[in-house]
């Protein structure tokens, strides 16, 4: 009875006012919709991460970015990767048709215009010879070409010794104001193998910020150029390669969070051949022509990857103490696996690196 | 007026909504079970810091310590327990084995978690340099 | 609105927050599990005087509780406005499409059912962003509802018939 008594409230309610709560109803609807609206737009906007891997400067070229529409990342990332194209045509030491090919056939002849970016790149490469000591030396080039990784060929002492004389980066003339370039020396060669990566990195990631883009990550190879938080709201994490991998599970020997940061690496392992029990790679010392033979792997983390590419290389050849001395020296942080394996790290990154267990 | 005459009084209508709403979350649950990754690492963090990672499926007991603490851990049959705690209410031994999920030693700001798929997920890298 | 819905709204209101803040004192097994003893109010208010009171008693509630809590505007807030209102307007849906379909047990599940919805969908978008933990509370969560919604239903149902055989005076004045 008493049931019926609400029923009757109910059927009341509904029939009585079937046209107005259907008005109400529309009305409440559409305000729900606002609330949820407005509750969504609560949170920072929804952003995603977008990631494309191109094939330049002869390796793996991946750029990650944070947007909050495909279009906008597809747009940036183009800018990003033609300005890597770009550096390509300009600093590729095999193509002929690029300025530095101009500048070093023209060695001991004349000075070549160049544009800004090929200009800038030396000037650091040099900047990078000068702070080392000349333990990254980018005049490298006569004594990088006699070895060849994929046919496996050792060169013989004597060409090695007898182009020593023209791996010498104080023999580069920059006249910075008339953007000319000139080698003082016939033969001598530059190879911006040890630092145009990095540089390309550190512009592929102006383009995008250029862009709109808040927070990306450029990686030419190893080459690691990260900047902003991760739409998680995370700094981006960089895992640095074993340089002793044996299997699948210890491809990664520590990782590293990288926030406006570059980080790159050199290793013996990249590219290299054994001969009875020694291995040749190809990170050459200028001073003798040979494998530097201190280390396995240096990573180096500074602002800009064209500092971390040629520092990582000048830190490999000094090995392991004269290398810390010279990362103190410019302020940079780094880790260094010496001959043995055993890791040496800046005091810097202490709280940020982390070592995976099973390796 | 009583309980029995209000249940009496459901319409047949909520009668046939409350067994289907028991059926569709019955299902879900077992269905979730089913569809998502195994757990595969027992992790144990200290302060919010990732301090140790066993594998599920090796049997093994582990000290841990902290400032705050200590507790042993224990992991058997893809199950991991927490015993010998340092602190004085013991609850996280109270929730005994777990297979999914966390078991918190606030005392001792120690977090045990029987990790699922999501925790290798935040620790992979974006990218790799060398 | 009358003077005497705004007197009712208040009561009802009072009840709602005094059973939301006795419920916070009760100790759960998992934090985030709640009896909801204060939708017991808002049912009732949804069959004695409709729709537009129990939105306003819910609202009231939400709104009052957060200030006493001091997570106004935080995420509890957010999380209780959304599930709170989707529940009402749930239950408003079906009354007023398939009236006589549902009693108050019936509507009280399906108050339970989008309210739980409502705030898992919020976490998700807001909160969480992942949808692997989502899922796995999702149907614990409609288990539970469905549980507390029943109780909840029957208390609100009990109440509801008890006042009236008690002689109080309420006036089924439809809005």
């Amino acid at each position: 009875m008493i049931k019926n008594s609400y029923t009757l409230h109910v059927t009341r309610y509904t029939s009585k006012n079937k046209c107005t709560s259907r008005v109400t109803a529309v009305t409440l609807l559409t305000a729900y919709c606002l609330l949820l609206a407005v509750l969504c737009s609560c949170s920072p906007k929804k952003e995603s991460l977008y990631r494309k891997t191109m094939i330049l400067m002869d390796t793996v070229v991946t750029i990650h970015v944070v947007a909050d529409s495909e279009e906008a990342a597809d747009r940036a990332m183009a800018k990003a990767f033609e300005a890597i194209g770009k550096l390509d045509m300009l600093l590729n030491f095999f193509s002929d048709k690029s300025e530095l090919a101009l500048i070093n056939r023209n060695a001991g002849v004349s000075g070549v215009r160049v544009s800004p970016e090929t200009l800038e790149v030396i000037e650091k490469a040099v900047y990078a010879s000068e702070q080392s000591g000349g333990a990254f030396d980018v005049t490298i080039g006569p004594e990088s070409s006699l070895w060849n990784f994929v046919t496996r060929a050792k060169p013989d002492d004597k060409a090695v010794s007898e182009k020593l004389g023209l791996v010498n980066y104080r023999l580069i003339d920059l006249a910075k104001e008339k953007s000319v370039v000139a080698l003082k020396k016939k033969g001598m060669l530059i190879d911006l193998g040890g630092i145009a990566k990095g540089y390309a990195a550190d512009r592929a990631a102006e383009a995008l910020k250029r862009h709109g883009i808040k927070s990306g990550l450029v990686a030419v190879a190893g080459d690691i150029k990260a900047f902003g938080l991760k739409q998680d709201g995370k700094p981006w994490r960089v895992g640095i390669r074993n340089p002793r991998q044996k299997g699948k599970d210890d491809e990664i020997l520590a990782t590293i969070e990288l926030r406006d940061m570059a980080i790159s690496t050199s290793g013996d392992y990249e590219r290299f051949f054994i001969i009875d029990g020694e291995r040749f790679h190809h990170i050459l010392d200028p001073r003798t022509g040979y494998p530097a033979r201190g280390c396995q792997s240096v990573s180096v983390m500074a602002k800009d990857g064209v500092s971390t590419d040629s520092f990582s290389t000048a830190v490999f050849v000094l090995g392991p103490e004269k290398g810390m001395e010279l990362l103190k020296h410019l302020g940079f942080e780094g880790m260094i696996v010496d001959k043995e394996g055993k890791i040496h790290i800046t005091p810097g990154i202490k709280d940020k690196i982390e070592f995976k267990r099973n390796s | 007026m009583s309980l029995k005459e209000t249940v009496n009084g459901t319409t047949l209508g909520d009668r046939i909504l409350f067994i289907l709403l028991l059926i569709v979350s019955f299902i879900g649950i077992f269905f979730m079970k089913e569809v998502l990754p195994q757990p595969r690492d027992v992790t144990i963090e200290v302060e919010g810091k990732l301090t140790h990672r066993y594998p599920l499926d090796t049997d093994r007991r582990v000290e841990v310590g902290s400032p705050f603490g200590h507790l042993t851990l224990e992991i058997k049959d893809r199950k991991a327990r927490v015993t010998g705690a340092s602190c004085p209410n013991k609850l996280c031994e109270l929730q005994g084995w777990i297979s999914r999920g966390v078991i918190i030693c606030l005392p001792g700001r120690i977090t045990v978690t029987v990790g699922g798929s999501e925790e290798p997920k935040d620790r992979k890298v974006d990218a790799i340099t060398g | 609105m009358q003077l005497q819905d705004k007197y009712r709204i208040a009561i009802l209101s009072a009840y709602a927050l005094a059973l939301h803040g006795f419920e916070s004192l009760i100790p759960m097994p998992i934090p985030w599990i709640r009896v909801g003893l204060a939708n017991i109010i808002t049912v009732a208010a949804f069959i004695l005087f409709g729709f537009r009171a129990a939105m306003m008693v819910t609202l009231v509630r939400v709104f009052i509780a957060s200030l006493f809590t001091g997570s106004f505007l935080g995420p509890g807030f957010i999380l209780s406005l959304g599930g709170g209102v989707s529940g009402i307007l749930a239950m408003g849906f079906v009354l007023s499409l398939l009236p006589g379909l549902f009693g108050p047990v019936g509507l009280s599940l399906i108050g339970a059912l989008f309210h739980n919805l409502a705030q898992l969908f919020l976490a998700y978008i807001l909160f969480i962003q992942k949808i692997e933990p989502v899922l796995i509370i999702t149907p614990v969560l409609i288990l539970i509802g469905t549980v507390t919604g029943l109780v909840n239903g029957l208390v609100a149902d009990l109440l509801v018939k008890g006042l009236k055989n008690s002689g109080v005076t309420i006036q089924n004045t439809p809005q």
